[in-house]
């Protein structure tokens, strides 16, 4: 187990996280704007205090060890068991927390009593039945994104869902992610003006790949750079991406156009190392995706372009089109914003224009600095990931669901498997109507 | 001539362009107006308010104000009373608005209350004759012309405070260049409105914080970038001096006035002039 210091900690990040969501939003503003926070006020928080959410962790690889640490060092969660049908994993799952019950068979897992909710972290292609079954089985149920590998699966889980009494989450860590909150509630409130354009991409230079003990676990090993379990790079990277630009535009695009090829990484892979894709919003906003894996100059980045400005909501950062307010006047608002009273860096001999630098960025939370340069294939530290975790425990222990989760990760999902097909078909694809779900807005 | 003309019009167009950008923060209940190109600087203004659509339409009207105070006081546009007047009046007598007559008077007042050191000319403001019952301006020196550039901004800064008690706005801070500032009310999480002074020889250096609250302030002083600016225009000698002189005010004219020629001013003027002022707050630091 953690120290006590550690669980201290942990627990004050997830308040002081709400805590600063509610200066930032103001108190009940936050709720309209972030309905899946709805459940995680402080109050809510300290009335759970002494309970723990049982919960057990299927697929032990790097995502889900990297939750079994976030876990670990959350007061009010247990690990009670473990499984994976791939023992180097599950003996490294087995020993960050020995106490926990360890299976090979998660239906077996699934039966157990003593498990409240279920943490589902496995190649997509498993997603959708193991997320039927743990909700079938009684269990409050997280799962990684993306949703599943294909739209029938997708909208199979939307409809039990519908149906369920039980919880159900997916790691959608953005909408848990104190720089995206902020920045998108910027734009809401017309910071940039209206949203023209939308620019997202992820650029890393590696082959993706893990080491392969024998050549016939290469399948198992590396599910991600096969289309039978994987959607490749749209639902690996573009499903958090595609999530804010849904997010930010209040919508979901109609249309995909794209490009996908296999560029540099010829190495027996079926999944493209390259792809292009141009979303279209009813309103004639494009979301244009970019992404490749070998070349890792342009990290990886949501730029939403207003006629007023640009937020680059990964940088936490924005910049005005024309004018660039006074750093001491930006200063001021900010403080008030965080209700502070502090002096204004301003008075001085006059500005004049050939003193002033151009486009020069504004942050979002200021002294924010927790940006990633999208190059781990894990998850990035602060990315909300463990506000999510947590979350989802406080949620096993209460049985209240939280909002719009699984909506926004269902319209991202059918939008990666929309452009995946645009890609292979090469050719335009609308969105469906039989997988058009009440919650979207076209 | 006419070639050069031209680009230098399209130059001065292009300079004189106003960009005007507003937001307001709800949660705060906190407007914030920016308009860049005014009067050679640009101008932010901060509401507090909850009225949203009032702070909307306050903004507009101060904007409205300051483009047309910049277009009256602009020496440089040929289509500018001053420019107008700077023209005609070493050669006629020219017939002034209202408003154009009674800063002038004002700018006379100072010039005398600040012992000649304020000076629109910037050299014999005694050769601008003002005629008060036919409301005309001559020049009797070829070579005088009328420059606002020392006051301008405290005179608009004080329709802009108008426009604010009209529309019953409380609580407001107006950044004018960051060298006049008018605070009107308070800080929403404080009593006053706190500004610091900068170095502007050393950046991040804090020279001083002051407290306003219903009242005006201005700084003079000498920046790297721009150390002849100031002109005394007794000796026609610029000051170069490291040094910035802060004044607080009752009104944003007077403080922008007195910033100027308490810059100028050596220490005995400064203590002569500032005897005419009671409630006046000077304060200098030298750099």
């Amino acid at each position: 187990m953690s120290t006590d210091k550690n669980t201290k900690q942990v627990d004050l990040e997830l308040r002081q996280f709400i805590k600063n969501l509610g200066y930032i939003a103001g108190g009940t503003a936050l709720l309209t704007t972030v309905p899946w926070l709805q459940s995680f006020t402080t109050d809510k928080l300290s009335e759970i205090k002494n309970e723990k959410a049982r919960v057990a962790i299927i697929g032990t690889g790097s995502r889900g060890q990297y939750h079994i640490l976030n876990l670990l060092r959350i007061p009010h969660a247990e690990i009670v068991a473990l499984c994976d049908n791939y023992p180097p994993n599950l003996k490294t799952a087995s020993d960050l927390c020995p106490k926990a019950k360890t299976y090979n068979d998660y239906r077996k897992m699934l039966e157990s009593k003593d498990i409240d909710g279920v943490i589902i972290c496995t190649p997509l292609n498993w997603h959708a039945q193991m997320v039927l079954d743990s909700l079938a089985a009684g269990k409050h149920t997280f799962c990684e994104k993306s949703m599943a590998l294909t739209m029938d699966e997708c909208k199979a889980i939307y409809e039990a869902y519908l149906r369920t009494d039980r919880v159900l989450y997916f790691g959608m860590q953005r909408l848990f992610d104190e720089k995206y909150i902020k920045g998108l509630s910027m734009i809401h409130s017309g910071l940039i003006g209206d949203i023209v354009g939308i620019r997202c991409h992820w650029f890393r230079n590696n082959d993706w790949r893990r080491p392969v003990p024998s050549p016939e676990l290469e399948r198992k090993i590396n599910w991600r750079l096969y289309w039978e379990s994987s959607g490749g790079l749209t639902t690996e990277l573009a499903t958090h991406q595609l999530e804010v630009s849904n997010w930010a535009m209040k919508r979901i695009p109609e249309s995909v156009v794209g490009m996908g090829d296999i560029v540099f990484w010829k190495d027996g892979r079926e999944v493209y190392d390259s792809i292009s894709l141009t979303y279209h919003y009813r309103n004639g906003v494009k979301t244009t995706y970019e992404s490749l894996i070998s070349n890792k100059f342009n990290g990886l980045g949501e730029q939403i372009l207003g006629h007023k400005g640009t937020m680059e909501l990964e940088k936490g950062q924005y910049f005005f089109e024309d004018v660039a307010p006074a750093p001491g006047i930006l200063q001021l608002i900010n403080n008030v914003e965080k209700r502070v009273f502090s002096t204004v860096p301003i008075a001085g001999p006059s500005w004049v224009p050939e003193t002033a630098s151009k486009q020069k960025p504004h942050y979002v939370i200021e002294g924010m600095v927790h940006t990633t340069s999208g190059g781990s294939m894990v998850g990035a530290e602060n990315d909300g990931s463990d506000n999510l975790i947590s979350a989802f425990c406080q949620s096993v222990i209460t049985g209240e669901k939280a909002k719009d989760i699984v909506e926004e990760c269902y319209s991202s999902t059918m939008l990666c498997l929309l452009g995946n097909q645009a890609m292979k078909e090469q050719r335009k694809v609308d969105f469906p109507d039989e997988y058009k779900i009440p919650y979207l807005k076209f | 001539m006419e070639g050069p003309c031209r680009v230098l019009r399209a130059v001065l167009y292009l300079f004189s362009m106003n960009t005007d950008y507003s937001h307001y923060y709800d949660a705060s209940s906190l407007f914030h107006g920016s308009l860049l190109n005014i009067m050679g600087t640009r101008l932010d203004a901060v509401f507090i308010e909850t009225d949203r659509a009032l702070c909307e339409s306050v903004w507009q009207k101060t904007v409205a104000e300051l483009l047309r105070l910049d277009k009256m006081f602009n020496r440089f546009d040929i289509e500018s009373e001053i420019y107008s007047v700077n023209l005609r009046a070493p050669t006629e007598r020219v017939v002034a608005s209202d408003e154009l007559m009674s800063v002038l008077i004002s700018c006379k007042r100072y010039h005398l209350l600040s012992r000649g050191l304020f000076d629109v000319t910037l050299s014999d403001f005694d050769a601008v004759d003002l005629d008060t019952e036919h409301q005309t301006i001559s020049f009797s020196e070829k070579n005088v012309s009328i420059d606002f550039g020392a006051c301008a901004k405290g005179y608009a800064l004080d329709k802009v405070k108008q426009v604010l008690v009209e529309a019953d706005i409380k609580d407001a801070l107006i950044d004018f260049g960051n060298s006049s500032v008018l605070a009107l009310g308070h800080h929403p999480f404080g009593d006053c409105w706190k500004i610091s002074v900068e170095n502007p020889f050393r950046t991040g250096e804090i020279v001083d914080e002051i407290e306003l609250r219903d009242v005006a302030l201005s700084i003079s002083g000498n920046m790297p970038t721009h150390l002849k600016h100031i002109v005394n225009p007794r000796t026609h000698q610029f000051i170069e001096d490291k040094k910035i002189v802060s004044i607080i005010a009752q009104n944003s004219f007077e403080a922008e006035i007195l910033s100027t020629a308490l810059m100028i001013a050596n220490h005995e003027e400064q203590k002569k002039i500032l005897s005419h002022f009671d409630h006046a707050l000077f304060k200098e630091y030298i750099l």
